[in-house]
């Protein structure tokens, strides 16, 4: 059906709407976007600075390390929460019209990702407040692994929210395993600090990887080495090819299903 | 394909599984695969096949659950048909509904942009149309409001205006005609036309089978997913109406029987003591109605219309022979009944009325026969639904002895063109 040539423009304005009405009628308005994941890292640095004392545990710069790893946490937990939801919320969009279902799922992890780009102030801020300029190798590939954060999250929401559609219990789940992966990641704490062989497991988690990586690489300028970032790679293109595979098997009845 | 063909439909059928349980948890789904498999099938779409021209206003009506809707979300690319193929020759607006993605938070521009974005304008196209799109809604000073300050008439005005500026060759309506103002609706119609004029395909879902025929120029007559008739819209229209009043007598005559069977069955069903004095009570108020019958000299037990066969029938074309029967009683012995029978339709006008002693009729016969019966000839009758009034009197028509206020119903429908009460013939000079 030839009845879409706009599918960028339909994408940007999905997204555009989905992010100025997300925070609309609230006071603080976009600073909630803001202020959520500000008012994780005010408690965790609290909790694992000063109670636990990770500072002395030989952690440099242990507040951005830890502001950095909230912060592309929370971009994948929000991209992928609303990208499962995507079309169920839109389910209008799906039944009354034929628009292709997976410019929905883009639009819906796009806004999350507008987000994450209003956060990354946050942190530039925070370096600053430090005195602290990562190596330029550094920033560039922070750019290369929040596009990954990207596509990870975009190949979830092509899998599930086809899924979601027929099993409302698949959010609930998410809910609960994103608390879970959220301390299976090294955030709150660095990836030295486990095991050698428990290092290579965790590592094997493309968030993980990602998370681990750019602290390494912004504080300390250590990057990973090669076979590690071809296994990170591979697993990246084989759960989007995944996602993709999934979604096309689905989304032809998916309008049924709503 | 031909090239002046918009859409053809080949041989399209559709099967929807409805579960018995809908499945919505994965427990659930874990738990059903060791079950059997519980789904009725429903076949919303069975073997249909049709085309339609280019620049033609065509009309698919339908009961609920009729298949219609299926059929236009098939087209449009919302469902995929289980068999058969769908051609389509120019772009198809894919839309079925008016103001799809509209945001009561949001102003009707961003909304405008929004709608028409969703139905596939880019942003320039949209800017350079904005101005004929909100001129056309006639919401100029409106237009930097919100939405949810609109009334649901601006809001369909401006949805439409996005909907006709959307610019697609070939345009599907699910039954968007129903709102609006009469003002508004003549507008679209006009804009319809126009459509027309361009070479543009409209094609309207609607059980309204006046906008069918006022508006198409051909329709499709679909039932429990088959094509019954397909043609003029006048044709079909009438078909369709007609196949609502076969409906309606089979569900008169259902019910009847229904009754006789409720009453029958009546007495075995009863149980208990509070049964049992119910069943008293209705007994004894039976009598007091049958004492209360005795005390009139005569009553109207029965209302009855027949054909020129003499066939019970409850439908009826214009120009049909009607014949109405009144059975009655004699409770009293009595020299002379008259009798008068009143037609009227439905909103309640007086249409006919004739009595037997105007009329100067020997009534004796009746009183053998215990009913009186009057044949219409050619009823001059448009398409309604009709009743009648009845009474039984003495020698005056002042007292009467019974009436009937209102009988069951009979229906008329016809093919003409023309409008009003009744039919008369007339030929233009």
């Amino acid at each position: 059906m030839k009845s879409h040539e706009n599918y960028k423009e339909l994408i940007w304005v999905l997204a555009k709407t989905d992010f100025k009405l997300r925070y609309h009628g609230s006071v603080l308005g976009y600073a909630w976007a803001l202020l959520k994941p500000l008012l994780m890292f005010a408690i965790l640095n609290f909790v694992f600075s000063y109670l636990f004392n990770s500072r002395g545990n030989g952690i440099p710069h242990y507040s951005l390390q830890l502001l950095t790893g909230i912060i592309i946490f929370n971009f994948f937990s929000e991209g992928t929460m609303a990208g499962m939801a995507s079309l169920l919320s839109k389910s209008q969009l799906v039944t009354k019209i034929y628009v292709p279902r997976w410019t929905i799922i883009v639009a819906s992890t796009i806004n999350s990702a507008l987000i994450f780009l209003m956060n990354l102030i946050v942190i530039a801020f925070f370096f600053a407040l430090s005195r602290f300029m990562p190596s330029l190798e550094a920033l560039l590939l922070f750019v290369i692994f929040s596009l990954f954060t990207y596509i990870i999250i975009l190949a979830f929401a092509l899998l599930t929210a086809p899924l979601y559609v027929k099993f409302r219990d698949l959010s609930m789940i998410w809910e609960v395993l994103i608390t879970l992966l959220f301390y299976a990641t090294p955030i709150v704490y660095s990836l030295q600090m486990m095991p050698a062989n428990i290092q290579k497991i965790m590592l094997l988690n493309p968030m993980a990887f990602i998370i681990h990586f750019t602290k390494e690489g912004l504080i300390n300028n250590h990057f990973a080495d090669f076979w590690k970032t071809v296994t990170f790679v591979i697993t990246v293109i084989v759960a989007f090819g995944l996602g993709v595979f999934s979604y096309s098997k689905l989304s032809p009845r998916i309008a049924e299903e709503i | 394909m031909e090239k002046d063909i918009a859409i053809k439909v080949e041989n399209v059928s559709k099967t929807f599984r409805i579960p018995h349980e809908k499945i919505s948890s994965l427990r659930g789904a874990a738990v059903n695969v060791f079950k059997k498999k519980s789904y009725e099938e429903f076949q919303a779409l069975d073997d249909v096949s049709f085309e339609v021209k280019k620049g033609e206003f065509f009309g698919i009506i339908g009961r609920n659950g009729s298949g219609k809707s299926t059929l236009l979300k098939i087209l449009a690319g919302i469902y995929q048909p289980d068999h058969g193929k769908v051609y389509i020759q120019g772009l198809i607006s894919p839309f079925l509904e008016l103001g799809i993605g509209f945001n009561p938070e949001l102003s009707g521009r961003d909304n405008v942009y929004l709608n028409a974005t969703v139905l596939g304008l880019t942003k320039k196209q949209i800017n350079a149309k904005f101005d004929s799109i909100v001129a056309f809604s006639e919401l100029e000073r409106f237009i930097d409001q919100k939405l949810k300050n609109y009334s649901s008439g601006m809001q369909v005005r401006l949805a439409f205006s996005v909907a006709i500026h959307a610019n697609r060759e070939i345009l599907l309506m699910d039954e968007v005609l129903a709102v609006g103002d009469t003002n508004f609706q003549s507008k679209c119609l006009t804009e319809f036309n126009h459509y027309k004029e361009m070479g543009k395909t409209v094609i309207l879902v609607t059980h309204d089978v006046g906008v069918v025929q006022r508006y198409c120029d051909r329709a499709m007559l679909l039932r429990n997913g088959k094509i019954m008739k397909i043609g003029k819209a006048e044709e079909v229209g009438n078909e369709y109406i007609y196949q609502n009043m076969s409906d309606e007598e089979r569900r008169m005559r259902d019910e009847e029987k229904q009754k006789i069977t409720n009453a029958e069955k009546g007495p075995d069903n009863t149980k208990g003591m509070e049964l049992e004095t119910e069943k008293k009570v209705i007994e004894w108020e039976k009598i007091k109605q049958e004492d209360e019958k005795r005390n009139k000299i005569a009553e109207i037990t029965k209302v009855e219309f027949l054909d020129k066969d003499g066939n019970k029938k409850n439908v009826f074309k214009t120009g049909d022979d009607l014949s109405v029967r009144i059975y009655f009683n004699k409770n009293k012995p009595v020299e002379n009944l008259n009798f008068g029978i009143a037609i009227f339709n439905q909103e309640k006008n007086y249409i006919f009325g004739v009595n037997t002693i105007l009329d100067k009729v020997d009534t004796k016969k009746y009183l053998e026969k215990g009913y009186c019966q009057v044949d219409y000839n050619n009823i001059p009758l448009k398409t309604n639904t009709y009743f009648i009034k009845s009474g039984v009197f003495g020698d005056t028509d002042t007292i009467a002895y019974d009436f009937i206020h209102k009988s069951e119903s009979f229906n008329v429908f016809s093919d003409d063109k023309n409008q009003g009460l009744i039919e008369i013939n007339y030929s233009w000079n």
